[in-house]
């Protein structure tokens, strides 16, 4: 290589300071209590409504009213109204999204800063007026039964829907889909829908605004939106709180012709509020967090197993899942189990050492400048703290634990909270080609459903 | 509307850099375009440009195998890659103070790459891209739709005939020299371009980018590019696809201008008019009026050295009665062209698109790059809002029936009557 010539590694001097943004709190009249945080420069503000209305709060029989609520929120406020809503929405350059997870029904509003207002205006007879119309209710059945349908296609959401149904007891909501199912979408009514968002409990409600707010009045605005806003039913049930049953299983779900096996390794863990949480995220990154994580070290870089892996844990408001996930070519199945399994025992059995520690730390401390760089992810984290009951410094204090923990405390709260020897391992794939090789590896019994079950 | 001055150099071996301040966040982002894709690809060895976006990742000269990786995770680096027809992007957004190091794992590795290459960190990288190939495509459901209209709408060996994943065979059959030589081809510094956004100094930037980069030789002059241009489809050009899908499915492509003109400025927006989100015309008129579909969605990939396409797909249990509702509604599109608000909805939206794409350093980044390398002007991202609120109704209706009309496409249809 003539004329080459290449400068030494440069040694980096220590990463800058940053904080979470601080939000400064409030509360609407009567209403919800409110968060601004002032991001300059943001010139796309965000807005997130959370209500204490997640699947978790569904009257029995109802799986997926939630969900359907939020959907139905999106077709406006008067009956028939077709594009209207959505129309007005994008002539502000702004849209409007909402969803259910267990924990809360969420309303998104996105809208450049000088059109805050105008937008707001519209959000609020959204949320205070909805018509959650029957004929729209029916429709929406209709295209949730369909989504059902190709969420059981997908591997990787057929994967999740099965770890949840096998770790939780059946009791537990958590142990059914979010967005219900076939037989429980296809009962609902508008009357259903209407009755869940009616008892909704403005005052438990978190309204978060964030981005430049300079010259805004986000206080008011936000005042003015959701002021005079009043529930009309009895209170949804509590949530229950049916914590994950740990066991070593192996489940396949059978999808003939697959060309890989969508792999999914579960177990329960403490919710965010654990003093452990901080160090079992350190522990997951070690293990799947990134290209050198020790399950891609051997999975990806060293045998081709897989396009990739990864770990992580599962937020839900009175537990944790830690699940660790990727597909793999169908006949190497067995063996990436294996290697898999030594290595989710291995960080038991020969714990972290420093280096990946520090590693891990810092990929995820450090990478919070960017991970928050936009109004609409800060405002979504403070909005999540808000719903899971923890607090607007929450942030702040668990990148600050993350800093704080040690090699030895993060195996420590691995080996704790995850026992490798009961894990529960999902397999959707070709059941023909993986059912015995995985019985071989005598790490637990097989079981095999279809996909549609 | 340029808002943020940017500073831009040529280095003596050709490499186009620009600079932009942003002191928001203590982060910079390094982002390299290379001017080649899957485009540039020849006959059997395609998913080559691909293939090689992943052996940049397996060391260079001064980097160990899994160093790349491991350096800039354990900085708190967001970083990746990806291919396309046109180009091969790598980026990695980095916290301020680890700018340097991130100019210099770049500049290694487009410098002396080879140094690493083995049989070894291919085979395993060939075993990974298969897998990522079964991932995202194969065992999806409709995951092959993109792969087959474009096999549809492009006659066969033209550059865009094939998409950037390649075909196992050609996978399995590209060996080392492939790469060697398609690195000695393509990776020169004279075929990048090399953005730097976040909270820098714009003079001491330049100068480290002078420092770290200015010593790699030129290379050689990039060959020539076949050309790549396609008409307005004429006719549908269909094909019913046997795989197992939880659902009868209709897919349409349409062939639209080049990007960096008016005229492309027009049909995107006609595109989005038609089947932009839930308040567009095919939405209202599939899902929710006819209840013919439960999903139906429209959207554009741009393309700066052939036609720039548009996909409509649409999930329902009837795909000829998608088709013909489909085609009915091109008719009264091109006929009618758009309301006034409709064509004031778009241009709204366009904004908001702008802001998403630009507001993180990150983003910003990738667009400079991108304007760099395709149209020489890195600024040119910043007209973006304007080019959208300039286009009119005539525009986006004469574009529609030109581009967008009935009958004049490529389509597939999974399961279903027919």
């Amino acid at each position: 290589m003539s004329g080459l010539a290449l400068q030494p590694r440069p040694v980096p001097g220590p990463v800058p300071a940053w904080a979470f943004p601080a939000g400064t709190p409030g509360r609407v009249p009567a209403g919800p209590a409110t968060l601004r945080c002032d991001l300059p420069g943001r010139r796309l503000a965000a807005v997130r409504l959370v209500l204490h209305a997640g699947a978790g709060r569904e009257p029995s029989g109802l799986d997926g009213v939630a969900t359907l609520a939020a959907r139905t929120l999106l077709e406006g406020t008067e009956p028939g109204g077709g594009t209207a809503l959505t129309a007005a929405f994008e002539r502000l350059g702004a849209s409007l999204y909402a969803h259910a997870d267990l924990t809360a029904l969420r309303i998104a509003l996105d809208v450049p800063t000088t059109r805050l207002g105008a937008a707001l205006d519209l959000f609020s007879s959204v949320v205070r007026r909805p018509a959650l119309d029957d004929s729209d209710v029916r429709r929406l059945v209709r295209e949730r039964l369909e989504e059902i349908a190709q969420e059981d296609a997908d591997p990787g959401s057929r994967a999740m829907r099965e770890l949840r149904a096998v770790l939780f007891p059946a009791e537990a909501r958590a142990a059914r889909p979010t967005g219900g199912t076939r037989d429980s979408i296809g009962a609902l009514q508008g009357a259903d829908v209407r009755g869940f968002y009616g008892s909704v409990v403005p005052a438990e409600a978190t309204a978060v605004v964030a981005g430049d707010l300079s010259g805004v009045d986000a206080d008011g605005a936000l005042s003015a939106a959701l002021e005079d806003w009043a529930g009309t039913g009895g209170p949804l049930p509590a949530a229950d709180r049916i914590m994950p049953e740990s066991a070593a299983r192996i489940v396949v779900v059978d999808r003939p012709g697959s060309v890989q096996t969508y792999l999914s390794f579960g177990h329960g863990v403490p919710d965010r509020s654990h003093h452990d949480w901080p160090s079992l995220m350190v522990a997951s990154h070690v293990l799947g967090g990134g290209l050198t994580s020790r399950l891609n070290a051997v999975l990806r870089e060293e045998k081709g197993y897989t396009y990739g892996m990864r770990a992580g844990l599962l937020r839900m408001r009175h537990c944790g899942l830690f699940i660790a996930q990727g597909a793999v070519h169908t006949e190497v199945t067995a063996d990436a189990v294996a290697d898999a399994l030594t290595e989710l025992r291995g960080v038991v059995s020969r714990g972290i050492d420093a280096e990946e520690h520090g590693s891990s730390v810092r990929a995820l401390a450090d990478r919070a400048p960017a991970e928050y760089e936009t109004a609409r992810s800060v405002a979504a984290e403070l909005a999540d703290t808000s719903a899971n009951g923890l607090g607007a410094d929450y942030p702040s204090a668990y990148l600050a634990a993350v800093r704080a923990s040690t090699p030895d405390g993060v195996a420590h709260a691995y080996r704790k909270h995850v026992d490798p020897e009961a894990l529960t391992v999902i397999a959707v794939g070709d059941a023909a080609q993986i059912r015995e090789p995985l019985e071989n590896l005598g790490y637990a019994t097989v079981t095999v459903t279809s996909k549609e079950d | 509307m340029a808002e943020q001055p940017l500073h831009e150099h040529t280095l003596g071996n050709g490499l186009r850099v620009v600079v932009c301040e942003d002191h928001f966040v203590p982060l910079a982002a390094v982002n390299i375009w290379y001017g080649v894709g899957s485009r540039h690809e020849r006959a059997g060895r395609t998913g080559l440009a691909h293939l090689f976006e992943h052996l940049m990742f397996q060391g260079s000269a001064n980097v160990a195998e899994g160093e790349h990786a491991a350096l800039l995770e354990s900085a708190g680096a967001a970083f990746n890659a990806s291919t396309s027809f046109e180009r091969t992007n790598y980026y990695e957004t980095v916290p301020v103070s680890h700018l340097e190091l991130a100019l210099w794992l770049e500049a290694d590795r487009m410098g002396t790459l080879p140094a690493a290459l083995t049989q070894a960190n291919l085979d395993n990288q060939r075993d990974v891209v298969k897998n990522e190939r079964r991932q995202r495509y194969d065992n999806q459901p409709y995951g092959t739709a993109f792969e087959l209209l474009c096999a549809l709408t492009f006659p066969e060996g033209h550059p865009y005939a094939h998409t950037p994943i390649g075909s196992m065979d050609d996978l399995d059959a590209t060996t080392l020299e492939d790469c060697t030589d398609f690195f000695a081809t393509w990776y020169a510094p004279g075929n990048a371009v090399l953005s730097v956004v976040g909270d820098v100094d714009p003079e001491k930037t330049l100068e480290a980018v002078e420092r770290y980069f200015g010593g790699l030789p030129a290379g050689p002059e990039k060959p020539q590019s076949r050309p790549g241009e396609l008409g307005p489809l004429t006719g549908v050009r269909g094909e019913a696809v046997d795989e197992e899908v939880p659902s009868p499915a209709y897919f349409a492509m349409f062939a639209l201008p080049t990007d960096g003109g008016d005229d492309v400025e027009a049909a995107e927006l006609a595109v989005e008019i038609l089947g932009g989100g839930s308040g567009s015309r095919l939405y209202d008129r599939m899902v929710r009026r006819d209840e013919i579909a439960t999903e139906v969605w429209a959207g554009v990939t741009r393309l700066a050295s052939g036609p720039s396409l548009a996909i409509v797909d649409a999930i329902g249990p009837d795909p000829d009665k998608i088709a013909a509702v489909l085609d009915e509604e091109l008719r009264r599109f091109a006929a009618e062209g758009p309301s006034g608000d409709e064509t004031a909805r778009a241009t709204a939206q366009a904004e908001r698109g702008f802001l998403e794409q630009t507001e993180t350093v990150t983003g910003l980044a990738n667009a400079l790059s991108q304007n760099a390398t395709q149209f020489g002007d890195p600024a040119r991202v910043f007209t973006a809002p304007g080019r959208a609120a300039a286009v009119t109704g005539d525009a986006i209706k004469e574009m529609a029936g030109r581009w967008l009309a009935p009958g004049g496409r490529t389509a597939l249809t999974y399961g279903g009557t027919s």
